[in-house]
């Protein structure tokens, strides 16, 4: 069993990040990866896609590029992700641009071979049982009987559904419903997963099992596009993001990257050490140190460049010889990063 | 739970996606069959069959009876009368082009009423909930979709239609074997034999086929139950009444009975059964030919339209 408490970015091979020219980002320096698996096709390419509903637009010249392991999607209402997934499920066509399975036309059967959707809505035929439900979905993606019952079984164990499976839709918890959604994804094993919501309305026993089940998928090289609203949980999934604003990827890539990468908002970070004094007046030295505050005993600092400021930090206590009792960064987390990029505040 | 996380990978190969459209009409169907609703209208269809194939039997037994007590009939009344009568019911009942014309006709009303019943469980809903986002999710192309829907429509229509229809050929075939190798077995009143079960599996196709395609059409534009009953009660009642007051009271062109979709239907079908137009009623009808071409047109148009609404999920719902 994975362990909970292991890296959120656990079975991540692949740790680009990629962002969007917007005006407050820099551009992203290339990180080295091996060269086999830049070789290697991505699992969901997007290709300078846009797509318009009549005179409004979904999503606006966007390339994105995911390769195996975890990515949360993120973003206000509106902002393109439902447009997003549907795209990468085959189930929009896009304007302008392509969008890429494993190098297949998303819209063709041979890519939805590769790619489990789970959408956000739970509303199917009410009188069908669950695994009627399931084992139909296996038929469609061409299973013969024997092979489609086989699936039918395994993946409603996955979800932990096999003993409830014969009861009618109808009767379904929003949790069960969840898990019955799940299992049609998974029927067919496939390289790509988009979750929209996938958590929303399991009890916190079901949340644990999914985020497990998740984290080995990931794992055994499984490309997961999460959209999810309660950041906590994304949190606990992955810090491997893709943020949306006004219909365009804002940016991706883990969240400290991202965070590096925000000039315009300095990480805020209380010190408390036993020479304050000493240290604010050698901070200030630093480039990368835009201000230094004293309140109530700590030194409130803000930095540009996080890495990079830490580095020269610890640099400048080992040779001072100061002592740091504490130690905290105050807006590096997801709802900072976010609101920072989004310009407002999510959940 | 990553413990149970065994997939076998398959080693087989896929069905090609068509094979997908049998399944998707068996989820419809299986929807539709699980409901009493449908169940008493079945019923209620089967009602008339049975009254088709009881008839039989009975005016063959009451045509002999009546022969041998002539005598005991002259006190009941004019027995002249009372065979005459029993004449014209034994055209409908003895399994000549007579009886499938009625049958269908009379089996058509209710079809139709069943499926506007049916149409938004089978197909509205799809869009209402929008669970086609779940087809549409699987390697296959919004076409097999479609297809699968027409075939959960089409066997709806064909269990009302054709296959009580060929409860009565068997029944008279049982009967008379000649009926089944005699062409001429009606002695020039109508085709018999393999020509007749042509035209009566023809009907029946022709009644599904075209069903269908108008349920799945109408029921992806209105989706809801009520509203689908209006339109389909426009389409085949006011329609109907509509053309009857242009060609029989106005006396306009009888062109003006193509609007008459159920009418283009049975002047197309009583060919098939080998009628002449003129034999439907009520009297002048355009040519079979003029029928089948609105009818091509208007299954054209609920296509084109169907190839749209499925074109984006999101967009059109």
């Amino acid at each position: 069993m994975p362990d909970l408490l292991e890296s959120p970015d656990a079975g991540r091979r692949d740790r680009q990040l990629a962002i969007a020219p917007i005006e407050s980002l820099a551009p992203p320096s290339p990180t080295p990866r091996p060269q086999a698996e830049l070789a290697a096709a991505p699992v969901l390419l997007f290709h300078h896609v846009s797509k318009w509903y009549g005179p409004v637009i979904g999503i606006n010249q966007v390339t994105l590029e995911l390769r195996p392991g975890i990515t949360g999607l993120v973003g206000h209402n509106g902002s393109g992700k439902t447009t997003l997934l549907r795209l990468a499920a085959g189930q929009l066509r896009p304007d302008l641009g392509n969008v890429q399975i494993t190098g297949c036309d998303a819209w063709t059967a041979d890519a939805k071979r590769h790619v489990g959707y789970c959408p956000e809505i739970d509303t199917f035929y009410e009188e069908m049982s669950g695994r009627r439900f399931v084992q139909s979905m296996a038929r469609l993606v061409g299973y013969p009987r024997a092979e489609a019952l086989r699936r039918t079984e395994e993946t409603l164990e996955l979800v932990g559904m096999k003993d409830r499976a014969d009861r009618r839709l109808a009767g379904y918890s929003k949790g069960m419903r969840q898990r019955i959604k799940l299992a049609q994804a998974l029927l067919h094993d496939p390289e790509l997963l988009l979750l929209d919501e996938p958590l929303s309305g399991i009890d916190p026993i079901g949340r644990r099992e999914s985020v497990e089940l998740f984290k080995e998928l990931a794992r055994r090289g499984k490309c997961l596009l999460i959209s999810r609203h309660e950041l906590e949980e994304l949190e606990k999934l992955t810090d491997h993001v893709a943020i949306m604003a006004a219909g365009r990827i804002a940016a991706v890539g883990t969240l400290t990257e991202i965070r590096d990468l925000l000039d315009d908002h300095p990480l805020s970070i209380r010190i408390a050490s036993d020479q304050n004094r000493a240290l604010a007046v050698m901070l200030l030295e630093l480039d990368e140190v835009v201000g230094v505050d004293r309140i109530d005993g700590y030194l409130l600092v803000r930095a540009k460049s996080p890495r990079k400021f830490f580095e020269r930090l610890g640099e400048v206590v080992l040779d001072r010889m100061i002592e740091i009792n504490h130690l905290e960064t105050l807006d590096e987390s997801t709802h900072d990063v976010l609101g920072y990029l989004l310009g407002g505040k999510m959940r | 739970m990553n413990s149970l996380l065994h997939y076998r990978a398959w080693q087989g190969t896929f069905h090609s996606s068509w094979w997908t459209i049998w399944p998707i009409a068996r989820v419809s169907l299986g929807v539709v069959l699980r409901r009493w609703m449908f169940w008493i209208l079945y019923a209620f269809s089967l009602l008339l069959f049975l009254m088709f194939f009881f008839g039989t039997f009975l005016l063959a037994w009451a045509q002999s009876a009546v022969v041998v007590t002539t005598q005991q009939f002259g006190r009941m009344g004019n027995p002249e009368q009372l065979l005459a009568g029993m004449r014209r019911a034994l055209n409908i009942l003895n399994g000549s082009q007579d009886t499938f014309q009625y049958f269908f006709a009379y089996q058509g009303g209710i079809v139709v009423v069943t499926l506007s019943l049916v149409g938004a469980v089978m197909v509205g809903n799809d869009f209402t909930y929008k669970s086609l986002i779940f087809y549409l999710a699987k390697p296959i192309g919004r076409w097999h979709y479609i297809l699968g829907k027409f075939l959960a429509v089409f066997v709806v229509v064909q269990m009302m239609t054709t296959l009580p229809a060929l409860g009565l050929y068997a029944q008279k075939a049982f009967d008379d074997w000649n009926y089944v190798i005699d062409i001429d077995y009606f002695q020039g009143k109508g085709p018999a034999g393999v020509l007749l079960l042509f035209g009566v599996i023809g009907f029946g196709t022709l009644l599904s086929a075209v069903l269908s395609i108008l349920l799945v059409a109408t029921a992806s534009w209105m989706r809801r139950t009520m509203p689908l009953i209006l339109v389909w009660m426009s389409l085949f009642f006011f329609m109907r009444f509509l053309a009857n007051l242009l060609v029989d009271g106005l006396q306009l062109s009888v062109r003006f009975r193509l609007i008459d979709l159920w009418n283009n239907m049975m002047v197309l079908g009583n060919g098939l059964l080998g009628f002449g137009p003129d034999t439907v009623n009520p009297p002048r009808h355009p040519e079979w030919w003029e029928a089948g071409l609105v009818l091509i047109g208007v299954c054209t148009l609920c296509l084109i339209y169907l190839n749209h609404r499925t074109r984006g999920v999101e967009i059109v719902s």
